[in-house]
């Protein structure tokens, strides 16, 4: 079945978007990307340290075919330093996707809405494809949908609690109103709840935490492309309405009791 | 040249161009992006970008992000 994902003019058969994060080494972070089939993951910026070269992904990362780079803009504090760290980033992965975060309180990472709103003009203005991360929101993502975001990317639970889907209810009326694909982001812990966003009618779902703190990351990986899959084929095959009384799968004639 | 790359005191010994400051530093050009005293500088300006006393460069490569 042909079901790409568009985000603006990009096409992806992946809905599993996953983060570069907290991997215990880089080719454990390798394994699971390969092993989630993701056709885009997040990376960050930080300082350049000859020491530490190990670290820079470029490398890694430019190796694997059929899969493009969204850098974020992770420690930015407002607007201005989140558009300065989305052309840094569009410098090296040379695409013009971006995710944009502003979380300026360490104690929760809870998205900046208004610096967030702010930033994604100016990136839009630019030519970016602006994929915010907010709070889950229904007016703020209709409004950032409404100045040209490529899509909108609210959160399930605070970034690294692994506390599912707490945004359940609020998701659902993003979902219902959005014109550009929702991505759920940040928050999920189990592949079933990846598998729960995506029959809510989800586009997409943005992993990290949980596949790379897991005990086997690739295992972990595959698992959510699973569950993504899984997801995304029952919102397609259209779930059974709910009812408030028991409705019989098998005929109720009473030919048991009837013959005596 | 005195600089201040990320955050701290360099003295540049080359020709003071972007180029010769990052192959000072042994950094892969295709790997890292650049700022001169909060400006983005695009890789193809490297060559004939004449940084000044005092610069503050930032100089920066892609690392796990979720």
């Amino acid at each position: 079945m042909n079901d790409i994902l568009k985000v603006g003019d990009q096409e992806f058969n992946s809905r599993l978007f996953l983060g570069t994060g907290k991997f215990s080494s880089t080719n454990a972070m390798i394994e699971a990307v390969k092993a989630s089939g993701t056709e885009l993951v997040t990376v960050a910026l930080r300082r350049f340290n000859r020491d530490q070269a190990e670290d820079d992904l470029y490398g890694p990362l430019a190796e694997l075919s059929n899969v493009k780079l969204m850098p974020n803009t992770s420690g930015a504090m407002n607007a201005k330093e989140a558009v300065r760290a989305a052309m840094l980033g569009r410098e090296l992965s040379k695409s013009p996707i971006v995710k944009l975060e502003i979380h300026p309180n360490p104690h929760h990472l809870l998205p900046d809405p208004i610096e967030t709103h702010e930033a994604a003009v100016e990136l839009v203005k630019q030519g970016f494809l602006v994929l915010p991360y907010i709070p889950a929101d229904p007016v703020l993502a209709k409004r950032l949908e409404d100045i040209g975001c490529a899509a909108v990317m609210p959160l399930g639970a605070a970034i690294g609690t692994g506390k599912g889907l707490s945004t359940a209810e609020m998701i659902k009326i993003i979902v219902r109103d959005a014109n550009v694909p929702v991505v759920v982001d940040a928050g999920l812990r189990a592949p079933s709840e990846a598998a729960c966003a995506m029959e809510m009618g989800c586009d997409a779902v943005l992993v990290n935490s949980a596949i790379a703190a897991a005990e086997d990351p690739a295992a972990m990986g595959a698992a959510f492309k699973t569950g993504v899959e899984a997801g995304r084929m029952a919102f397609n095959g259209g779930l059974m309405s709910t009812s408030e009384v028991a409705v019989a799968s098998s005929p109720l004639t009473s030919f048991l009791s009837n013959n005596d | 040249m005195n600089l201040i790359v990320n955050g701290e005191k360099h003295e540049h010994t080359g020709s003071g161009t972007i180029d010769a400051l990052l192959e000072e530093l042994e950094a892969n050009q295709a790997h890292t992006a650049l700022m001169v005293n909060g400006d983005v500088v695009p890789s193809e300006s490297w060559k004939n970008t004449a940084l000044n006393e005092n610069d503050e460069v930032e100089m920066l490569v892609f690392v796990g992000g979720g």
